[in-house]
């Protein structure tokens, strides 16, 4: 993958997606593994907590949270109904 | 104002590999060349909702400005922070059903929204014809300006009629005219775009389709082993 937005995550997003991609590649399209993505969790949950902290520092944490509730309102009316499928 | 834009598409490639090509897509520069724009790529969610079987995915992207620098050029300095090459965040959710077939994603600047919003949507599905060689995938862009609102709001609140009187920026040019423009403009951009990113897809699709996933892991590590020692 390419690089994180935050270097210092770098190394723990390499190990995660490399896990993700072998789970989803091997498994999940194999219909293997269709109820959980466990094997991953803990490397995920190490660069989330990198990523978190990025995320934060750069202001984007607060970008994504008004865009949450952007989405609500462009939603409700240029969009209609999201499709349920 | 609001301008809609679809496109249709087959890959001649089966429905699986179009999902993990979706998620290689941004990978890196060796294997889409038409990526080079993109900076950076972050998973902040992935799960599987256990009642349904689908993977639930929440990406951040960071690309060089998608922005045509024309629009920016367009815009008040207020608006823009004075620069015309700006890289803006890209939120991506996908939903995949492998039982059902079928995968469903969007993206969306999270800057510069006050300016412009684009919002993606795709489809992947298997054909209906069942012809599981093949994939299809229907791609919705919508662009709204809310340029003309954000003002509107501004007026409102700090009460700057003096401004309009003399005929400020958006009077001049009128905000129906600049939002159209702007709408126009990057809906002419994202065209081109798409026909790149499609050419992206197709590129990794070939990859997987000789070396398969272990081999793109594989070109990827020495890629990143490369890219660290130079």
């Amino acid at each position: 993958m390419s690089q994180s937005l935050a270097p210092e995550c770098n190394e723990l997003k390499e190990r995660y997606d490399t896990c993700f991609l072998k789970w989803y590649s091997e498994k999940y399209l194999r219909g293997i593994s269709t109820s959980d993505n466990n094997e991953c969790a803990t490397m995920f949950k190490e660069y989330n907590v990198c990523l978190k902290r990025a995320l934060k520092e750069r202001g984007i944490d607060k970008l994504l949270d008004e865009a949450r509730e952007d989405f609500k309102e462009n939603d409700a009316t240029l969009l209609g109904k999201k499709k349920c499928k | 104002m609001v301008l809609t834009h679809t496109t249709n598409h087959t890959y001649a490639h089966p429905f699986p590999t179009v999902t993990l090509a979706f998620f290689l897509r941004y990978c890196s520069p060796q294997l889409n060349p038409f990526a080079s724009h993109v900076l950076s790529t972050d998973t902040i969610d992935s799960h599987i909702d256990p009642s349904t079987g689908r993977l639930h995915t929440t990406r951040i992207h960071l690309k060089k400005s998608r922005m045509p620098p024309a629009v920016m050029k367009l815009l008040p300095t207020t608006l823009t922070g004075g620069t015309t090459s700006q890289a803006s965040y890209i939120l991506e959710t996908s939903v995949v059903d492998m039982r059902e077939g079928w995968m469903s994603t969007e993206s969306r600047n999270l800057n510069f929204v006050g300016v412009l919003s684009v919002v993606e949507r795709q489809m992947y599905s298997i054909p209906k014809t069942k012809t599981l060689d093949n994939t299809e995938v229907e791609t919705k862009v919508v662009f709204k300006s809310r340029l003309g609102e954000r003002l509107r709001d501004k007026l409102s609140h700090q009460n700057l009629s003096a401004t309009a009187q003399e005929g400020g920026f958006f009077a001049r040019l009128g905000a129906r005219g600049i939002q159209r423009s702007i709408e126009t403009l990057a809906s002419t951009k994202t065209q081109d775009q798409l026909g790149k990113s499609r050419e992206g897809m197709k590129m990794i699709l070939e990859r997987l389709r000789q070396t398969g996933i272990i081999g793109v892991l594989e070109l990827r590590r020495a890629a990143r082993e490369r890219s660290m020692s130079a």
